[in-house]
């Protein structure tokens, strides 16, 4: 689908040997915009019946039934210290490919759009904070005026 | 043609081999006397050295040549069997073993030569008479053959030649060079004719040079032919020492052979020749009968051979074969595609299923058949696929009685192994899995378990200790226990011990039953042995046990009284993938709860519940069992009120009983397990998760663990 195509457009874009660029795909989060790689993407599915698993911990919220693959699905807003999600036709559920973890998916308020970064619009962090929510968080990116944070996908994973 | 694509085969022969001479000298060592096992022991050798020796593996095949002389001896009746010469021979065995693990890792034997075995070897043959190798090549040429050999004999005359063939024969005839005909027939249940055939060709040509066969090399590589090949050779040996490399090739039931004589070949137009005339007759009367053939044929395989009967073209007709257990080995990974096949087509039926039941009122009743009699296909297809996957433990277990005799002399203890029950059947992916495991509770039988002879001549116990292995099925689990008479584990030694490595507290120590001391065992680096000997007393062992036992989906428990013995149990879960499920719901959630471990169902009220030791119990048929509400254990509101009648799904777990009380009753179906991965760790009652018909997951609750 369109994902292999996007993939297609930047590895051309890299080999063209022009500015080195990284497509995110922008997500919204109660108020903030965050960006994941578009290169560790699986799908995005709308939001669907969540089977719980008890004694998980809160931000793990169950398991979807992926095309016959059973997965796990993570509390995007509870793993980055905010408020229960809230439900709303815009709620998606975000499949990342993990290299540890496997497939694992995400609840997000909203799927925004996909961005092109050039390597000079993209900060990395060095700061190390204690706080969660930024552990999450090794970059930040500057697109049209806006700040988006982008997820180091490595960090996540699914122990408490 | 290339040796290696037969490595596989060669590779799993001599393991069977192997095995079979490990069981067969232990018998050997209780029953010198067995000719039977003589034979067998000097029948599987002798493939060894073959396999070996076509197989360019030269060390190997010394060692078990010098072995098979050894072994000829002792069926000639010139050396008796002794303890010491069992040792050598199992020395012997382990060198082998050796050399196959490394063909199988490098595809290469390695360089080590055991000069100390063979040394030994012949050692124990020059102790007595040396005569022997010669008388063995004669004694077993037997009469059974005999009466086979007219119609075996001179197929290669009904080859037909070309006239190029015809010269190149004649000339070699003028240069001397000798021109045999040979006849290999294969046994009857050799899976592999085409590899068997080409080892054979192999081995022939080694010593001479093929000529022509029948059929044709090409037909005979791709399978094209019965059970028997015809092959004229030019050769500077003897013929005898052609038939033997041929017959050196295991499963091949006889080689017959003679020198080729021309005007004997029914295409053979007499007019073009008649110097040679003078040999006509030689062709006939010259009869090798397989001096292996008595040895290697099975009973029922020699009056087959009869049937094969040349046609008049050189082609074969289709003879009629007994039927035999006609065996395919596949590639494990092709049953586990084959396996989620089924998985998946089960999940597809589900949704069927499903689908109809939700539009009942216009489906017609055609259509509901047809979902049973596919609810019925689909469920026999599971089985059979389950069955194809099982192999009986036997090919596990049989190695242990060689190991307890090994651990016997090592531990100066006098012990008997006694196994029951090695029929009983388990997924392959299981059965490969569980040997260590048992390996590692035998050893602690032998060594913790197992007291020494004094103190069981005090305790008033035979002098020779007992180790039991038995396996058997229990409903949906397969059980295996290792048993002993031994000491038992000594609680208040594991409790001192735990508490002197800080493992626990004094304090906790006095809390702590019986069951919870034993259990201590299965901890990391745990070890009760005063003295830590090779065998067993490391600390590493139990904790092992037990994680491969749970990786396996199965868990172990021990049973011990001090003094009398233990009893370790393995479970089982009979089968990895689909299950017959029953399916509940609890709150508003459905769960799954395997068939297996279910007794009754029970309508109990309200009232029934009794407390005892502030625990909800029940009394059912005179047993008082426990009751365990899901709706707590899992987290969820139960829609139901407390006067209402309560449902209960009684289970069992060896002789333990529990009710586990639910909401409400689906009904049974079939389920394809999912694997929850690493989250099954985190919640121990359940054991994965299965996608129902509609698309939706329900967990799987593990009775086992519940109770």
């Amino acid at each position: 689908m369109e994902l292999s195509t996007i993939n297609k457009n930047v590895l051309d874009e890299e080999n063209k040997g022009a500015e080195e660029t990284f497509q995110f795909i922008v997500i919204r989060l109660g108020e903030e915009q965050y960006g994941i790689d578009i290169r560790n993407i699986d799908t995005i599915v709308k939001m669907q019946p969540i089977t719980r698993i008890p004694k998980m911990p809160p931000f793990l919220k169950g398991v979807i039934n992926m095309r016959g693959e059973v997965i796990p699905v993570i509390s995007m807003r509870l793993k980055m210290g905010l408020e229960q999600d809230v439900l709303t036709k815009a709620t998606r559920i975000i499949v990342l490919k993990l290299e540890q973890e496997g497939n694992v998916g995400f609840i997000v308020d909203e799927v925004k759009e996909v961005v092109t970064l050039s390597v000079n619009e993209i900060e990395k962090l060095t700061y190390n904070s204690k706080e969660e929510k930024t552990n999450l968080i090794n970059a930040v990116g500057k697109h049209n005026g806006d700040l988006i944070s982008l997820f180091d996908l490595n960090a996540i994973t699914l122990e408490g | 043609m290339d040796v290696s694509q037969y490595l596989e085969i060669f590779l799993d022969e001599t393991k069977e081999h192997l095995q079979n001479l490990n069981t067969r000298i232990l018998e050997l060592e209780s029953d010198a006397e067995n000719m039977d096992t003589i034979n067998e022991i000097f029948r599987a050798a002798h493939s060894l050295k073959g396999m070996a020796g076509t197989m360019g593996y030269k060390r190997m095949q010394n060692l078990t040549h010098d072995m098979e002389n050894v072994f000829s001896e002792v069926r000639n009746g010139n050396i008796k069997v002794n303890s010491g010469m069992i040792d050598v021979l199992f020395q012997c065995l382990d060198a082998l073993e050796e050399y196959t693990d490394n063909i199988q890792s490098t595809a290469d034997e390695g360089t080590k030569d055991n000069e100390e075995l063979i040394k030994q070897l012949n050692d124990i043959l020059n102790g007595n008479s040396g005569s022997g190798a010669a008388k063995e090549e004669k004694q077993t040429a037997a009469a059974p053959t005999a009466q086979n050999a007219e119609e075996d004999n001179a197929k290669w005359d009904s080859i037909a030649l070309d006239d190029s063939q015809i010269t190149v024969i004649k000339e070699a005839q003028k240069q001397g060079k000798n021109v045999y005909g040979l006849n290999v027939m294969i046994q009857e249940n050799c899976i592999l004719k085409a590899a068997r055939a080409f080892l054979v060709f192999k081995a022939v040509e080694e010593k001479a040079e093929i000529i022509i066969s029948s059929p044709s090399a090409q037909d005979v590589e791709d399978e094209k032919f019965d059970r028997d090949f015809t092959l004229i050779v030019l050769s500077d040996a003897e013929l005898d020492s052609i038939i033997k490399a041929a017959e050196g090739v295991s499963e091949i039931e006889k080689v017959t052979g003679a020198p080729v004589v021309l005007e004997n070949n029914k295409h053979y137009h007499a007019s073009e020749e008649t110097e040679e005339a003078a040999t006509a007759s030689a062709g006939t009367e010259t009869q090798e009968p397989a001096e292996k053939a008595a040895a290697s044929a099975t009973p029922t395989a020699a009056p087959a051979a009869p049937a094969v009967k040349p046609a008049a073209d050189g082609k074969k007709q289709a003879p009629s074969k007994p039927v035999v257990n006609r065996t395919v080995r596949v590639d494990i990974e092709k049953l586990d595609s084959l396996m989620n096949l089924v998985s998946e087509l089960i999940i597809a039926k589900n949704s069927l299923v499903s689908a109809s039941t939700q539009e009942q009122t216009n489906t017609n009743s055609a259509f509901n058949e047809q979902i049973e009699y596919l609810e019925q296909v689909t469920t026999n297809l599971h089985e059979s696929v389950m069955k194809v996957r099982m192999v009986p433990i036997e090919s596990v277990v049989s190695k242990f009685p060689r190991m307890i005799r090994d651990l016997s002399k090592k531990l100066n203890k006098k012990m008997e192994l006694y196994m029951t029950g090695e029929e009983t059947e388990l997924d392959r992916t299981v059965v490969d899995e569980i040997g260590d495991p048992l390996m590692h509770l035998l050893r602690n039988s032998a060594d913790h378990g197992l007291e020494s002879a004094e103190v069981r001549a005090q305790r008033g116990k035979p002098a020779v200790g007992s180790i039991f292995l038995d396996a058997y099925q229990d409903g949906n689990n397969v059980v295996i226990e290792v048993r002993d008479d031994g000491n038992g584990i000594d609680i208040e030694a594991v409790r001192n011990k735990a508490i002197e490595r800080g493992t626990i507290t004094p304090e906790q120590a006095a809390n702590m039953s019986e069951k919870d001391i034993i259990n201590l065992l299965f901890l990391p680096s745990f070890s009760t042995a005063k003295q830590v000997t090779d065998v067993s007393g490391r600390g590493v062992g139990l904790d092992v046990v037990k994680s491969k036992i749970e990786s396996l989906s199965g868990e172990v428990e021990v049973k011990s009284k001090f003094g009398v013995g233990s009893t370790w149990t393995i479970r089982l879960p009979l089968t990895l993938a689909i299950i017959q499920a029953l399916m509940v719901v609890v709150g508003d959630e459905k769960y799954a709860i395997s068939l297996g471990s279910i007794q009754t169902l029970e309508d109990i009220p309200a009232s029934d519940v009794k407390l005892v030791q502030n625990k909800e119990v029940i009394h059912l048929r005179g047993a008082v069992i426990p009751l365990i509400r899901l709706n707590e254990v899992l987290d969820v509101e139960s829609k139901k009120s407390k006067d209402e009648n309560l449902i209960v799904v009684i289970v069992k777990k060896g002789d333990k009983m529990a009710g586990l009380v639910i909401d409400e009753l689906i009904g049974q179906q079939e389920i394809v397990i999912k694997s929850l991965g690493k989250y099954v760790k985190q919640c121990r009652f359940i054991s994965g998760a299965t996608i129902l018909g509609d698309g939706e997951i329900a967990l799987i609750l593990d009775a086992n663990a519940l109770i």
